[in-house]
């Protein structure tokens, strides 16, 4: 075997080997995948349109709900009580609408007779107009107040589960705030943090396998929508007003990670997903 | 596919795995290449060694870690 032939052996092997080795650090470092993923849901959190007391909590902890289906009811006295007084005060209006109507329904008949003046007429028309006006005001009310008796029972927005139920009857609740949270069913989707420098290997519509901590067969996804924007901690001020610039290293440069949203295709039944767990992603090569 | 290793609720790269693997076979191959003898006439013993070993853990990430 001549000289050039073993020279030219080892340094093929050689040029070959720095290829490899190439293609295993890029395969390692820019390939598309992380571990730092997430299963989400969407949340709907549940408030009472209505303060008062809870009067029967209907659900328990993680149960499964139904679209409609009772949740929970907050003490309506309070509320009954206001519709009949606006009733009664709906009756009132209406009988002092009628009075002033019926006033000048008479004084109309007057005028021909020139025993009333134009202006006490008019006085009168406007009389009437007012007690209509109030009595239609009274009647808003009162619709208000139905409303508001309606919305003493809570109902299921959508299908889903309770989440983390704390609530008791017994417990003051207060108009507008949250006191309990349903997780949509069927919203399950997943979210990767991706280093930035693997963005452009991205797309939407690239297919995802999903790898559970817990281990089990891969669930496969599409990737939706690739987020447009994360918190820059340098735009934030002390109590000065003055911006709060990180000091950084300039050679050292950790890779900010964005968020990418990933559809589930198909969720196995046997397979209890819960929205939070981690998840490792890897992302198809195109 | 083979994408990570869990020791004891430790995970570790599956690079853990490879690169041992990756290192028996091209300890493999030198004893062939010293048995047949052709491990005398190679140029640059210690170049040829590291490049085959390198070739060969990219062909086991090939193989098993994609």
């Amino acid at each position: 075997m001549g000289k050039l032939l073993r020279v030219a052996i080892t340094l093929a092997v050689v040029v070959v080997a720095i290829i490899a080795g190439r293609w295993v650090w890029d395969h390692y470092l820019y390939s598309p995948w992380t571990r730092d993923g997430r299963i989400r849901a969407n949340i709907i959190t549940i408030a009472p349109d209505v303060s008062g007391w809870v009067n029967s909590v209907d659900v328990q902890d993680n149960q499964q709900v139904h679209k409609g289906d009772l949740l929970f009811s907050v003490d309506a006295t309070r509320y009954q009580a206001a519709l009949v007084e606006l009733q009664a005060q709906l009756q009132s209006k209406q009988y002092a609408w009628d009075l002033a109507n019926h006033k000048y329904e008479r004084r109309k008949q007057l005028t021909g007779r020139e025993a009333i003046s134009e202006e006490d007429l008019e006085t009168a028309r406007i009389n009437t107009e007012q007690a209509k006006a109030a009595f239609q005001l009274a009647q808003a009310e009162l619709n208000t107040a139905r409303i508001n008796l309606q919305r003493t029972v809570i109902h299921a927005p959508d299908d889903g589960s309770i989440i983390n139920l704390t609530l008791r009857p017994g417990n003051y609740v207060h108009q507008g705030t949250a006191v309990l949270s349903l997780v949509q069913t069927g919203s399950l989707y997943v979210t990767g943090y991706f280093e930035e420098t693997k963005l452009p290997l991205i797309h939407v519509g690239q297919k995802a396998k999903v790898s559970l901590m817990s281990g089990g067969k891969p669930l496969i996804g599409t990737v939706t929508s690739i987020g447009k924007a994360i918190a820059d901690t340098n735009v934030s001020s002390n109590g000065q007003l003055l911006p709060q610039i990180q000091q950084t290293f300039n050679w050292v440069r950790l890779a900010q990670r964005i968020p990418v949203d990933i559809q589930l295709d198909k969720i196995p039944n046997d397979i209890n997903l819960s929205a939070g767990m981690t998840v490792s992603i890897f992302l198809q090569d195109k | 596919m083979f994408e990570e290793l869990a020791l004891g609720g430790l995970l570790f790269s599956p690079l853990v795995v490879f690169a041992p693997l990756a290192f028996v076979i091209s300890f493999v191959t030198r004893q062939i290449l010293h048995v047949s003898g052709l491990y005398q006439r190679i140029w640059k013993v210690a170049w040829f060694e590291v490049a085959l070993y390198i070739c060969y853990l990219a062909l086991v990430v090939y193989l098993f870690g994609r």
